[in-house]
């Protein structure tokens, strides 16, 4: 025993002489790594295990810390300074084919201190940058400079981009003509552009959908939810619509002129009309333009603040004056606000005005809009029926659009094979769990989709060592992303260094994917080139640097 | 005046339990970490608006003040406005609320009818080889969790035999003139099989045993003697004498279990995607919408506590020998 207990205290002695003896530079604290539960999360939390597992090899001491998503938001959004590393997502949109939002909003040292740029990143000459492509008008030119953008934020690793996952979506080949169903760009098969053309071939004449949340509002002026969307851009017509190419084309209006690079004239399309059987008119145009801006409709004010200026020329050209010149304002402002009836909405509004309420609690009985499909019942979280507008310019294939509510995802895939949905919009299972199940099935055609949105491990430049832009590129060189696409996302992804999707062809600086080098080997030498100690041991600050921020 | 005097004491009780919950519910939110602006966490979202939220959420004023705020409008019979929906949380109460009962009702009278039958008939049965096979069984389900019995049945009757649909209360697009042509329809009948089936396998254990061991006391009982020394027929024994004595507490577990029931809801609506007040629970707990949340929660518990009350009182009405005096 008093042997046992020598050899216990010589080593631990060894131990603490060798600890010294390697930093005599200061070791990195702990750092917490926070990730949303494996419930909700599978993918994600099994990224984080996997990334920890490969800082560790490092010598860096990592706790991984599991919260679900409304506390995690609260630990990183609402608390700037305190958090070191988190896991984080961008959905995709159609919207956000313009890169603009995503470069401009995540990365620009004016949405530091509270907007999206919750990482901290202040990079002078990226402002200027970023700044400068979204004023310029011309795409060749745009283009150049959003693959700079991608180039300085490889450079500088101020997230750790993972993956852009794919989605898939299922329907039945027996009902529908698959040669009809569009899988639009970064957005997939569930797209506006598929409810449009999708032909029934037999006696089923509905498209039946499911999502596995909650319809909370019908209404043109509140950005609800995801799948909320789905129904107010098939009942709302826009000026524009995000194409099936993910550029944005003419809708609602027949063109476009840039008169200079601040006034754009949009022409209206003739003979629309709303489904009360009432004309769209250019008035109601400039009033739904209005609407966004005039207090009672926040969350599409963002859309619409960019614009000083509405004038009507003759019957059906809308003269549109810009604060300043925007690239994306075709797709970010004239895809995106809904045109709604002013003859409806002007006493709404009114009435609202003295009101501390805004137009986001009105929920219309029968929302009235022109687009392809009518309003025709909601159940709550049940299902909602929309009924084919034979009258559009552009009347859908199918009789009816009914989007019923599943919570269960397993019973999403079975009502998918009894008929009871014959189009899968939402699956949070397995997808592998979906192709086998099309496979056995023999009627069912499953198609994924490169996503717009991403993964990334947000890194947080305002704590030291993420301060130090090695720092940052060693720990994301340290893990191969074809891990994390293969165990994570069981590779339904593919893998990312750009937080422009190769789904965006166009933008997309494909360079900086190929060319991004990961491996313990090329961190660890990354590490020791800028200084670090303990490299594979205890990782510690280079010389001079001293922790700040507790053990 | 000597006969109200106990139920203004209970009354008064419940009075207190209920303030207790309601001060239980409001704390409850309000100290689970995460926030409800969570949900608007966007690109586009300007700390204006993050502002205006909480502002219009009531959020931005302190705590006691909230507490107060809240008190006062449960008085006036306001339960608030949900985050989410920016609509009044009675509103979304009540569309849901049909649904639920409707559900819950159907199942425990099943389980009841089943369990009572069945615990009588065990019980007249007692030490042949039929109870040593089905108390186990019997015990079985009552220890199986819902959600598992439940993809179990949808599994079995809907994916694989086909017989029945796999969730909602009614075919896609089909619609009803009014509540009665759609709870008497086939369509919503064979929707609401499987729900029910699950939450009535789940609830018929209680009465049966209920039923079981009181029937087994009661025909110990001299008057049951009594009556099988009359030479009256083994019915006549079992049902009149036997069985209308020992299903007095069955009766009475029968509001108890109201309770029970609406919480195994919960779970039950989500697998059958049953359009009820538990699913819109879980959705407003996962989405912080603290008002929906305690609203719902206040009326699963307001039912428990009134059927907690019916109970006591059934047991005196049933049951002249048990008083509050």
């Amino acid at each position: 025993m008093k042997t046992f207990f020598k050899i216990a205290v010589g080593a631990a002695l060894g131990a603490s002489f060798y600890a010294t003896s390697v930093s005599a530079q200061d070791p990195i604290r702990t750092i917490h790594l926070l990730s949303r539960p494996q419930a909700a999360q599978p993918a994600e939390f099994q990224a984080i295990q996997l990334i920890a597992q490969e800082w560790r090899k490092l010598g860096l001491d990592v706790e991984v810390d599991v919260m679900p998503w409304s506390q995690m938001a609260n630990a990183v959004w609402y608390n700037r300074d305190d958090w070191d590393v988190t896991a984080w997502q961008m959905t995709g949109r159609p919207e956000r084919s313009d890169p603009d939002e995503i470069i401009y909003n995540l990365f620009h040292s004016s949405t530091a201190d509270k907007g999206y740029n919750f990482i901290g990143y202040n990079n002078p000459e990226y402002d200027k940058l970023v700044e400068e492509q979204r004023v310029t008008v011309d795409p060749e030119k745009r283009q150049k400079l959003v693959i700079e953008a991608q180039k300085m934020l490889d450079a500088d690793q101020p997230n750790m981009m993972l993956v852009h996952p794919q989605q898939a979506f299922a329907f039945d080949k027996t009902v529908f003509d698959p040669a009809t169903v569009v899988d639009q760009s970064g957005i997939g098969i569930r797209s506006y552009w598929t409810w449009l053309s999708l032909a029934p071939t037999g006696e089923q004449k509905d498209v039946i959908v499911n999502s596995s949340d909650n319809v909370i509002a019908v209404n043109p002026l509140y950005i609800s939810g995801v799948t909320d969307n789905w129904l107010t851009e098939l009942i709302y017509d826009r000026l524009y619509r995000v194409g099936p190419d993910g550029l944005p084309t003419p809708w609602a209006a027949e063109g476009h002129e840039w008169r200079d690079e601040k006034t754009i004239a949009v022409t209206l399309r003739d003979g629309l009309k709303f489904h009360d059987g009432n004309p769209v008119t250019a008035e109601d145009v400039v009033f739904s333009y209005q609407a966004t801006t005039g207090g009672e409709a926040p969350m599409y004010a963002p859309f619409g603040q960019n614009i000083t200026n509405i004038e009507i020329e003759g019957d059906n050209v809308i003269v549109f004056t810009l604060a300043t010149p925007s690239a994306s304002f075709l797709t970010s402002s004239l895809a995106k606000i809904n045109i709604i009836p002013k003859h409806v909405w002007e006493p709404i509004l009114a009435d609202l005005s003295s009101k501390e309420e805004n137009a986001e609690s009105h929920q219309e009985e029968m929302p009235i809009g022109s687009g392809a499909y009518k309003f025709v019942r909601w159940l709550p979280n049940e299902e909602i029926v929309l009924e084919a507008n034979a009258d559009h310019f552009n009347a859908p294939k199918a009789d009816r659009f009914i989007l019923r509510i599943v919570p269960n995802a397993e019973a999403a895939l079975g009502m998918l094979r009894s008929g009871e949905l014959n189009f899968l919009t939402d699956f949070q299972g397995d997808p592998q769990v979906l192709i086998t199940a099309a496979d056995e099935d023999g009627d069912l055609q499953v198609v994924s989709t490169v996503d717009i949105g991403f993964r990334y491990v947000a890194f947080n430049l305002r704590r030291p060592p993420f301060d130090d832009p090695a720092f940052r590129r060693a720990l994301s060189s340290a893990v191969d992303r074809r891990l994390i696409v293969n165990a994570a996302f069981k590779k339904f992804a593919v893998p990312s260094n750009s937080v422009v999707s190769p789904a965006l062809e166009y933008w997309h600086a494909a360079d900086v994917v190929d060319g991004f080098k990961a491996g313990p080997d090329v961190a660890k030498s990354i590490l020791e080139e800028a200084g670090y100690g303990g490299v594979g041991e205890r990782l510690a600050y280079p010389e001079g640097v001293s922790e700040t921020l507790g053990k | 005046m000597n006969s109200l005097k106990p139920l203004l004491i209970r009354t008064l009780q419940l009075a207190l339990v209920l303030w207790a919950v309601v001060t239980i519910l409001f704390l409850m939110f309000r100290l689970m970490p995460g926030s409800p602006l969570a949900a608007y966490i966007d690109p586009t979202f300007t700390e204006e608006q993050q502002e205006a939220l909480i502002r219009q959420f009531g959020l931005d004023k302190p705590l006691w003040q909230q507490y107060f705020t809240y008190l006062v409008n449960l008085l006036k019979g306001e339960l608030g406005y949900s985050f989410r929906y920016r609509a009044p949380v009675a509103e979304r109460i009540w569309l849901l609320l049909p649904n639920t009962l409707i559900l819950t009702f159907s199942s425990l009278i099943v389980a009841y009818v089943f369990g009572i039958l069945a615990g009588a008939w065990l019980a007249w049965r007692r030490g042949s080889r039929v109870e040593v096979a089905a108390l186990p069984v019997v015990l079985a389900t009552r220890a199986m969790p819902e959600f598992w019995l439940g993809m179990v049945l949808l599994a079995i009757f809907s994916f694989s035999l086909g017989w029945f649909p796999a969730g909602g209360t009614r075919s896609a697009g089909t619609e009803y003139s009014s509540l009665w042509a759609l709870y008497t329809s086939a369509d919503f009948l064979s929707h609401l099989a499987l729900p029910m089936l699950t939450l009535a396998i789940y609830s018929q254990g209680l009465p049966l045993l209920l039923m079981r061991s009181n029937m087994l006391d009661v025909m110990k009982e001299d008057f049951v003697t009594m009556a099988k020394v009359k030479g009256l027929s083994s019915y006549a024994v079992v049902v009149r004498h036997g069985a209308r004595n020992a299903l007095l507490p069955v009766v009475t577990s029968f509001a108890i279990a109201v309770g029970y029931q609406l919480q195994g809801n919960v779970v039950v609506e989500s697998v059958f995607s049953w359009p009820g007040l538990g699913r819109e629970l879980v959705a407003a707990v996962l989405a912080s919408d603290y008002p929906l949340a305690q609203g719902a929660f206040l009326m699963i518990a307001i039912v428990v506590i009134a059927m907690n009350l019916i109970a006591d009182l059934l047991y005196t009405f049933l049951d002249p020998r048990i008083s509050h005096a």
